[in-house]
């Protein structure tokens, strides 16, 4: 095995905070993490996975993905060499191009 | 996806082997065909656009958000997606156009094997960049546009986007790109459906897809401004008819409806009523082998923070990060009951799609609307507009008669 030493902080929540859900389908099972689901809350994110998971669960933990330290070995990574650039317009010029098709 | 014009004016006895007596061998090789297939992927490359849509799924913005995706990070995913099979990447946003890298992540899917598509609004399609696109080898662009000038340019927030998205198409068309219509048909902007689609066959398009309403995103807002049951089946209907009117007088266009699976069940029955008992067969056999609702595992989503979802409609759960593991092997990891539970969802299903004799083709529908509307992952899909007489009884066309001769 190689040593965990990429760390993965890029962030996951789009439009509210990100809760990383762990299930565990009976108490000889492992806990599982089963993905993670957008709320504001820590009640309103276990409403959320407890409507997706309650079916099969019989113990859920959720936690804060802005709270949880992902480290993996840099094989994993999605591109290590990834520079951060930017491609995307900026709002100004964004604006400038829209119905630009449109002028003839 | 249900191709309209393919089930009531392309599927006659001699097309696609779907001939009585072939009927059973050549089913039997598409399910499992079907059973290898790998999901078409969404890619919201962006958060951003240039519009502010009522019903966005994607709660977009003008401003660009955190963690998006980089070119090199984009080029590693569709590397991915190659590796794992994907046929198809749906490049869309946001606006997928705000991209300044859009044409090079599209000639990168092509040079690896996954075939590139674009869902967009339409008004950043400058001449140069159909041109542009097209040269990168996309194969295909939706261009959306919801109701006539007005009602469209309402919808969008922005004046001007309607002729915007037309200028767009045409571009596109001169550039020599295939191009299609999408249209998510709402109360407000349901009367305009065919005025939209007789302004543009004139540009020249021939290909449109009508979208229903998913509830996810902005779109939450709206179920109320969702069409009713009796509505939608309207709706429907009139898409059916405006198809076949369209075939008599010689113009091959291409309708395709999307997001709602009880439309499958319509569809059977609509050729029953309009076509012939021999036309109704064939359409649900086609549509049996076609698989009903596909959340989960035809369709995949990957957002521009690399989340990926069960459809692109459903941003509110993610299955896990393309940053943190290749997605073939997040897809196929099923010790996720969650997506355990949608494969085989037709075991789950509760009120009137347990016993619903059109499960088969329609597998209960949206999961994501009956979670929203109902708080239940397996109760009935809330868009169904199927009666109840016309779902009770024994599976149509089932058993051993496939093969004798119907009419
Ligand atoms: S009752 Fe359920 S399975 Fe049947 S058509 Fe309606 S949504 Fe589909």
């Amino acid at each position: 095995m190689g040593e965990l030493d990429h760390e993965v902080d890029a962030p996951r929540g789009a439009t509210s905070r990100e809760w990383e859900v762990f299930c565990r389908e009976s108490s000889a099972d492992p806990l599982t993490h089963v993905g993670s689901v957008s709320a504001p809350s820590a009640d309103i994110a276990r409403e959320q996975a407890t409507q997706l998971f309650a079916h099969a669960a019989e113990a859920l933990w959720l936690c804060p993905a802005d709270e949880t330290v992902r480290v993996q070995a840099e094989s994993l990574a999605l591109d290590p060499a990834a520079d951060g650039t930017d491609a995307t317009m900026d709002a100004e010029s964004m604006q400038a191009e829209t119905l630009r098709g449109e002028r003839e | 996806m249900i191709s309209v014009s393919k089930l009531l004016t392309d599927l006659d006895a001699e097309g696609d082997g779907l001939r009585y007596d072939a009927a059973e061998e050549s089913t039997k090789s598409q399910i499992r065909d079907e059973k290898q297939r790998r999901p078409v992927v969404v890619w919201n490359v962006t958060k951003q656009c240039n519009l502010y849509c009522d019903h966005c799924y994607a709660a977009a913005d003008t401003d660009i958000a955190d963690g998006e995706l980089t070119t090199a990070e984009g080029k590693a995913l569709l590397d991915d997606l190659a590796d794992y099979g994907a046929p198809v990447i749906l490049f869309s946003g946001g606006e997928p156009l705000v991209r300044q890298d859009l044409e090079e992540l599209v000639a990168y899917a092509n040079e690896v094997g996954v075939r590139p598509v674009l869902s967009t609004n339409g008004t950043l399609i400058t001449e140069e960049r159909a041109a542009s696109l097209k040269a990168a080898g996309l194969k295909y662009a939706g261009v959306s546009v919801d109701g006539l000038p007005e009602r469209n340019d309402d919808f969008r927030g922005m004046e001007g986007a309607f002729d915007g998205a037309v200028q767009g198409i045409r571009n596109c068309l001169d550039a020599g790109l295939k191009t299609g219509l999408r249209y998510t048909i709402t109360e407000r902007n349901a009367p305009d459906l065919e005025g939209v689609v007789d302004l543009l066959t004139d540009v020249g398009v021939d290909r449109f897809c009508f979208y229903h309403l998913d509830y996810g995103g902005r779109g939450t807002e709206i179920v109320d401004a969702d069409l009713t049951p009796v509505e939608r089946r309207e709706a429907v209907e009139r898409v059916c008819d405006m198809t076949r009117e369209y075939h008599d007088r010689g113009e091959e266009i291409e309708t395709l409806l999307v997001g709602n699976y009880a439309d499958a069940a319509y569809l059977v029955e609509y050729a029953r009523e309009h076509m012939s008992e021999a036309q109704a067969r064939r359409v649900y056999e086609y549509l049996r082998v076609n698989g009903g609702d596909p959340t989960g595992e035809r369709v995949a989503d990957v957002d521009y923070q690399g989340n990926v979802h069960l459809t692109q409609f459903w941003q509110g759960y993610s299955l896990g990060n393309v940053r943190d593991r290749p997605f073939g092997d997040i897809w196929e990891d099923e010790s996720n009951p969650l997506v355990r539970a949608l494969r085989e969802r037709e075991d789950r299903l509760t009120g009137k799609c347990a016993d619903c004799r059109y499960a088969g083709v329609c597998r209960g529908g949206s999961r994501l609307r009956a979670l929203t509307v109902e708080d239940d992952l397996f109760a009935p899909d809330p868009q169904c507009y199927l009666d109840d007489d016309e779902i009770r009884g024994p599976e149509p066309f089932a058993g051993g008669d496939a093969t004798s001769p119907a009419d």
